[in-house]
């Protein structure tokens, strides 16, 4: 028989200190950044020390463990950590943060309603993602409100995306409000038409 | 008990969409009826008049009820060569790429990640000892790995009944199997102790660092129950546990990259996997 069976082998990895996890995040060597990143999830004071090595971070993998840590740690001060990184000019940066703060049921809740009223069109367009995740009251409320005062259609645009997958009856006047709106851009008038069929079509089979 | 609705086409998109956000799952509309017939037992489980009802429901994670309708698509779906697409990947690709990467001596470690009873181990090394013909010139390590130590033991035990042996030939069950009584077959004993059982929880760092490097991974149907973050944990750990260059394959209906960007898609004639990186490919 050529197939062996092995005891399987513990690997002893001696836990880190803090402070070797502290330093390993600004490591020269990529894989000591990834051991720390990694460990540093176990540790809720480091948040700070994620949040400042994260944009000098090149190594995907690395920031990708960085960003799970973050929502691993799993605290408000945690999930406000990544919001500067919504604002980013890179991109990766910009969608891995938005990828962690949609892991975090956390950040939706206590952080949605500052950030659909971010100065930043680009961060009120990511956060409306965010609102997936919510409970679909909470979702509606929270988008119904934003199409109400948004002035920028871009924004509205990513509001009535996720309206159409997750609205009910309750957002069909906010939805018709902004379509009053903005009559003379087509297709906004276009996507809300569809988000108000696909919920009125679903409301009357329910 | 509510009626049996056939979904609109809205309404099938919107569950399919809504899943796949949520599990990574994917049905098409060629797996409407299997779609359909789940609906309808979770409708009848929850008490839910309508399909508009049960999707708020289901959205709301009310009792789980996410968890609940994962489980009406995978629980009891385990037998023998499920999914042999992989195990064809298996023999066809994966490991000759992996003696590529390897000393001579070194051991081909696969590593069947949440192997429940025991049948993707096993099959794994069945499909070996009949299809890769240089199984004889390597060591071949396999480890069956669970987070529950109940059905470790009956992985140890290797006793299956008739349904888990449905996709297997006679000559195989003749083969590797001892008949049982009363329609049931035990693993023959020289097999069963080619395979090692573990317990581990593939959430903790350490416990899946204990288990080394692998050359192939399987975990198929497993991501699928954890949530997001979670996700990410075990993939960041699995990432960890494969030697660079190193496989691993998913269920059928799960995608690694909507839960982590650490690993390159790789496609097969046989299946689509994902590869550490790590070696230079020519």
């Amino acid at each position: 028989m050529p197939l062996v069976r092995k005891p399987t082998q513990p690997a002893g990895h001696p836990k880190a200190s803090a402070g070797e996890v502290f330093a390993g995040l600004t490591s020269a060597n990529a894989e000591e950044r990834w051991s720390a990143a990694r460990a540093a999830a176990e540790l809720p004071d480091a948040t700070g020390a994620l949040a400042a090595a994260l944009p000098q971070e090149t190594d995907s993998r690395v920031r990708e463990a960085m960003f799970t840590s973050l929502t691993r740690i799993g605290t408000r001060e945690s999930a406000a950590a990544m919001l500067p990184m919504l604002r980013s000019d890179d991109a990766a940066l910009r969608t891995g943060a938005l990828d962690a703060l949609c892991s975090s049921v956390l950040a939706a809740h206590e952080l949605l309603p500052q950030l659909l009223s971010d100065p930043d069109v680009d961060v009120r367009i990511l956060s409306c993602e965010l609102a997936r995740s919510l409970p679909s009251a909470e979702a509606n409320r929270s988008l119904s409100a934003l199409l109400d005062r948004e002035a920028e259609i871009n924004v509205c645009a990513a509001a009535i995306e996720v309206l159409a997958e997750v609205g009910n009856h309750t957002a069909l006047p906010a939805l018709e409000r902004c379509a009053q709106r903005f009559p003379q851009v087509p297709f906004l008038t276009f996507a809300i038409r569809l988000a108000t069929d696909r919920i009125t079509a679903a409301g009357s089979r329910g | 008990m509510a009626e049996r609705p056939t979904l609109t086409e809205d309404e099938f998109r919107r569950l399919c969409e809504y899943l796949y956000r949520r599990t990574g799952m994917v049905f098409t509309e060629a797996k409407r009826y299997y779609v359909e017939r789940r609906v309808w037992e979770r409708m009848a489980e929850t008490g839910s008049p309508s399909f508009a009802g049960y999707f708020a429901h289901l959205r709301s994670d009310t009792r789980d009820e996410i968890q609940q309708f994962v489980n009406a698509f995978t629980v009891n779906e385990t037998y023998f060569y499920r999914e042999d697409y992989q195990l064809k990947c298996l023999t066809n690709d994966l490991l000759t790429e992996r003696l590529h990467e390897r000393h001579a001596d070194d051991p081909i470690r696969i590593w069947s990640a949440a192997c429940s009873t025991g049948e993707e181990p096993y099959s794994i090394a069945i499909w070996l000892l009949e299809n890769w013909p240089r199984v004889d010139e390597y060591f071949v390590e396999i480890v069956g790995s669970d987070i529950d130590t109940r059905v470790l033991e009956l992985a140890r035990a290797g006793t299956f009944g008739k349904r888990a042996l449905m996709r297997l030939p006679p000559e195989l069950i003749g083969k590797y199997f001892d008949a049982l009584p009363a329609e049931h077959w035990q693993i023959s004993p020289q097999l069963r102790d080619s395979v090692s059982f573990t317990s581990v929880n593939l959430l903790d760092p350490a416990q899946t660092r204990a288990h080394g490097q692998f050359d192939v991974i399987f975990c198929r149907n497993v991501l699928i129950y954890f949530d997001d973050t979670s996700r990410r944990l075990a993939a960041e750990n699995l990432y960890e546990n494969l030697l660079p260059g190193g496989f691993i394959c998913l269920g059928h209906s799960e995608s690694m990259s909507r839960i982590s960007p650490l690993f390159d898609v790789r496609r097969f004639a046989d299946a689509v996997v994902y590869q550490r990186p790590g070696i230079t490919r020519s």
